[in-house]
């Protein structure tokens, strides 16, 4: 059942809501899909589409320059998460589990670096590791997006903690547990799926970077830099190759993390597992 | 269930042995927030000349932000292109979210996750796609050219205002769409089917329910969008040609060509007062769930 | 009480969050082998005062002794009682044999010495065969069972229990209270039971604290909660309580003769603080209200006038008024008769062993009153 009882007359303002609605779908994504069709047709002017080739995203895998770039995204995204884990798990951790005033400041504080305007970050941070004669290097970068990723994972976690409650901690005390065990052997197991959903989701924002990671960067460049530096030259299919790419490494990305984050997330029990249990 | 356990006036802090879980945040906080900040402000008071930047505390640059008629300028230009990209984007999200939470029955969670993922799918790749669209060889020439409404590209589509203000709004329609969306699907089924028992119909149950309880998500998405374009400076860039210097890339450009670090942090912080206030604004009226960040 | 039948021993416990007094100053003696009840509304302070036995809270004031040894501030995970929990807690991601074999297994017990432990235990509970099922698999009943072989697995002194049937809908309930109260028995632990809902204790306690604001009102048996409540929340709470306003003429020792708007009546359970001219609450269970019954020469007859008659099925409320007051009286469907219709002028009639009197305090709050028999 749809959520209001739709009369005969309200049908037809459904309608132009639904059209309506399918037009900004459309919107949304009509973008993506020029980039995709883009970066599979040979031609190299924009106009005129003539059949199908893989011919760029062939010469992308020839792109030493662009492997590297390739590669530190990688680096940087599984640094940042490891890092974020840690610091963010603890501080998930601190403040669902310990009562201390001014709880609210410090979430809202701790929020910042991710919803504040990626300039602002940026450029904060560099003043800052320039003040102190750091050079600009995968470091910076490197600080830059752990400072983002952070939030994610805390907020995260913390939201997974609030929702299981205090009550499985409690059990667990209750029944012989000192409160490091009942950390590893229950509310650990739990919150998994949190934790990798967060990473997933973590990694993916850090990829996808360049707003803070344009001003922290020297030489030492990460994809979409790379791929920032390429529109310098105007816009080639290799550039279409690259954001095809990337449209497909992302969405696999989220589509992944959905299975971690949600709210059945943290009963999800693999079909294998259920049925090896039951027996 | 939980609120069993936690009716109660505890005291204000814990044992200082649980505050140990906290040193990782606190030093993270520290080193990547707080002294940066700290760092920024006093860069702000500072004042460049040429290539050095001489460390006498000044505030040259605050003066020179408010009595130069041209920077107030691109500060206005700028909030009024964020507040046109922001109702916008909430014309277009807002009947999505409600079409996707009331009318569908089946596949919500799907439509839910199709209006996410481009938020998801790279903001660069998003506004390379904007490029290719709206450029003299673009695909919107393209198709007006075959069907013959023009003879030649038009170039009013790219490098101006029009360009950013699109690109802007496509970049935050998702963020509005969140908020809201939640805060529709939080009306309980209960209070529709009251109204709609008490003789409302549907444009009525809406203005009169369905609108007054979705403010908060309203205002949040509103917010977030407007903050989004506010700060960008990517898109003015890229899109942006002559006519585009918003106070982004005006920003920017003091930490790129203009090398005047200490005018920069001084905007840099006027831009981030700015944010954080309307910010503030979402704790008060907007709703704190239906982040990006909480399940 | 001997020293060695004390299971669980409370003395003066106080807890206090803020300003909020959420325990008073309660101090019991719990046998082993009891089964003992909190019992009270909401906010009473029954479930704080559980988790104080537990070790999950502390109390402000006062000790904790468990088994003669005082426990107050030692942590829970080192007591020797086990609670169920409301909402099972069963974990999620462990099946049922692990689940059972957890507090063991924090004992550092191996798997192999668990396993007749853990199947005895649930066959006690008949859930055997359960044991590689998933908690999300399991009904609710059967989570409760699983709960509750978990917290018995370990042979602890006492089983605390917060209002662990709540969850489950009626029929289910009656058919668990039994199953407790049988597995209670059998295995001779002592449980501490926290509920809301009197009749479950009543049926199923061998003594009962009644508690309302962090207060304790009375701690006794079923029966002399019932006939004895020492306060008129306690009267209250118990059953169908009619109150009605009187003013006292005389007494002695437990006996008082009240004016009743007019109408003398004799009582034998009359408040020790009661002083002739004081005005008095007047408690009768509704179940008490004898109505035109053949004269039994009782001493305490009045007339009143049938207002309304419900019929509930089982019975017949039959609201009264009585000398311009309103008195509930229930009567068994097989007792009925059709005398006792609206607009009938009826006789009411009263044993004197079945009137509570009560002072009308000032406070809100009514502490202790005995007025149980001498």
């Amino acid at each position: 059942m749809s959520r209001l009882s739709v009369e005969a007359g309200t049908e037809k303002r459904g309608t132009i809501l639904k059209v309506y609605g399918f037009l900004i779908f459309v919107f949304l994504y009509i973008p993506l899909v020029v980039v995709i069709v883009f970066s599979f047709s040979p031609t190299k002017t924009i106009v005129g589409m003539s059949g199908v080739t893989l011919k760029w995203y062939k010469e992308l895998a020839r792109d030493a320059e662009l492997l590297k770039a390739l590669l530190h995204s990688v680096e940087i995204g599984v640094l940042a998460v490891v890092i974020s884990l840690l610091f963010g798990t603890s501080g998930a951790f601190f403040i669902t589990r310990v009562r201390f005033p001014g709880k609210g400041v410090l979430r809202a504080i701790i929020l910042l670096p991710y919803i504040l305007p990626g300039i602002i970050m940026g450029l904060t941070l560099l003043i800052f590791v320039r003040s102190l004669h750091i050079p600009l290097s995968m470091l910076t970068v490197l600080m830059g997006h752990v400072s983002f990723t952070t939030p994610i994972v805390l907020f995260q976690v913390s939201s997974r903690i609030l929702r299981l409650g205090p009550t499985y901690k409690m059990a667990a005390m209750d029944l012989g547990a000192t409160p490091v065990k009942a950390f590893i052997f229950v509310t650990l197991p739990m919150i998994r799926t949190a934790l990798i959903g967060a990473a997933l989701l973590a990694f993916t924002v850090s990829f996808d970077e360049i707003v803070i990671s344009y001003f922290l960067t020297g030489t030492w460049m990460t994809l979409p830099v790379y791929l920032y530096g390429m529109l310098r030259f105007g816009l080639s299919p290799k550039v279409y190759a690259v954001s095809g790419f990337i449209l497909a490494l992302s969405l696999s990305l989220i589509l992944l993390m959905t299975r971690y984050i949600g709210s059945s997330a943290e009963v999800v029990v693999p079909k294998k597992k259920l049925i090896k249990a039951s027996r | 269930m939980n609120n069993r356990y936690s009716l109660r006036k505890e005291p204000l802090f814990d044992k200082p042995r649980e505050f140990i879980k906290g040193i990782p945040i606190i030093v993270w906080l520290l080193f990547l927030v707080i002294i940066p900040f700290a760092f920024t402000i006093a860069m702000s008071f500072y004042s460049s000349k040429g290539l050095v930047i001489e460390k006498s505390f000044t505030l040259a640059n605050y003066i020179k932000f408010f009595t130069e008629p041209i920077y107030p300028r691109i500060l206005l230009k700028s909030l009024r292109l964020a507040l046109s990209v922001a109702v916008i984007a909430l014309g277009a999200a807002y009947p999505v979210a409600y079409m996707v939470s009331f009318k569908l029955k089946r596949g919500k969670n799907l439509l839910f996750m199709m209006c996410i993922i481009p938020l998801w799918v790279s903001y660069l790749v998003r506004i390379i796609a904007w490029r290719s669209i709206l450029g003299n060889r673009g695909v919107l020439n393209t198709i007006l050219m075959w069907i013959g409404i023009i003879k030649e590209p038009l170039t009013i589509f790219l490098y101006n205002r029009f360009a950013i203000a699109i690109t802007l709004t496509y970049i935050t329609i998702p963020f509005v769409f969140i908020p809201v969306y939640t805060s529709l699907e939080k009306i309980p089924k209960s209070i529709l089917n009251a109204a709609s028992d008490l003789g409302a119909n549907e444009m009525r149950t809406f203005l009169n329910v369905v609108l007054p309880l979705s403010m908060p998500g309203l205002i949040t998405g509103f917010i977030f969008a407007f903050v989004i374009a506010l700060g960008d400076y990517i898109i003015p860039l890229q899109l942006g040609g002559t006519q585009g210097i918003m106070f982004g890339n005006l920003i920017w450009s003091q930490f790129g060509f203009s090398f005047n670090w200490p005018f920069g942090a001084a905007l840099g912080l006027i831009l981030l007062v700015i944010s954080v206030t309307i910010l503030g604004l979402t704790a008060k009226y907007g709703s704190t769930e239906g982040g990006f960040l909480s399940e | 009480m001997d020293s060695h039948e004390v299971a669980i021993e409370l003395q003066n416990v106080t807890k206090v969050f803020g300003d909020v007094i959420a325990v008073k100053d309660f101090s019991v003696k719990i046998r082993k082998g009891e089964f003992f009840s909190l019992l009270g509304p909401s906010g009473c302070g029954k479930t704080t005062t559980l988790r104080m036995i537990a070790g999950l809270e502390n109390p402000t004031e006062g000790r904790i002794l468990l088994e003669g040894k005082d426990v107050t501030g030692v942590p829970a995970y080192r007591r020797n009682v086990n609670t169920v929990f409301q909402d099972y807690a069963l974990f999620p991601h462990m099946n049922v044999k692990k689940n059972i074999y957890f507090p063991l297994k924090m004992k550092k017990i191996s798997m192999a010495e668990a396993e007749p432990k853990i199947k005895s235990v649930l066959s006690l509970v008949n859930m055997g065969g359960f044991e590689y099922r998933l908690p999300q698999q399991l009904s609710g009943g059967q989570r409760q069972r699983i709960a509750l072989a978990r917290s018995l697995v370990n042979e602890p002194a006492a089983l605390l229990l917060d209002e662990p049937l709540g969850a489950l809908d009626f029929k289910l309930r009656v058919a668990m209270q039994k199953v407790l109260k049988d597995i209670q028995r059998n295995v001779g632990i002592t449980f501490v039971y926290v509920t809301h809902d009197q009749t479950e204790a009543m049926t199923m306690s061998d003594r009962i604290a009644v508690m309302n604001n962090g207060v304790v009102h009375q701690i006794g048996s079923p029966e002399e909660i019932y006939n004895y409540p020492s306060s008129p929340f306690v009267a209250s709470f118990i059953g169908d309580m009619n109150f009605l306003r009187g003013v006292l003429i005389s007494r002695e020792k437990r006996m008082g003769v009240v004016d009743l708007s007019g109408e003398k009546v004799f009582s034998e359970k009359c408040a020790e603080e009661l002083r002739p001219g004081d005005e008095v609450l007047f408690c009768v269970r509704a179940e008490k209200v004898l109505l035109n019954r053949k004269r039994s020469g009782s001493k305490n007859v009045l007339k009143a006038r049938v207002q309304r008659v419900v019929f509930r099925g089982n019975d017949y409320e039959i609201t009264c008024l009585l000398k311009g007051q309103e008195i509930r009286a229930i009567v068994a469907a097989a007792n009925w008769n059709s005398s006792l219709k609206e607009g009938a002028d009826i006789v009411v009639e009263f044993k004197p062993e079945d009137i509570i009197l009560y002072p009308i305090s000032g406070e809100k709050e009514v502490i202790k009153y005995s007025v149980e028999a001498v």
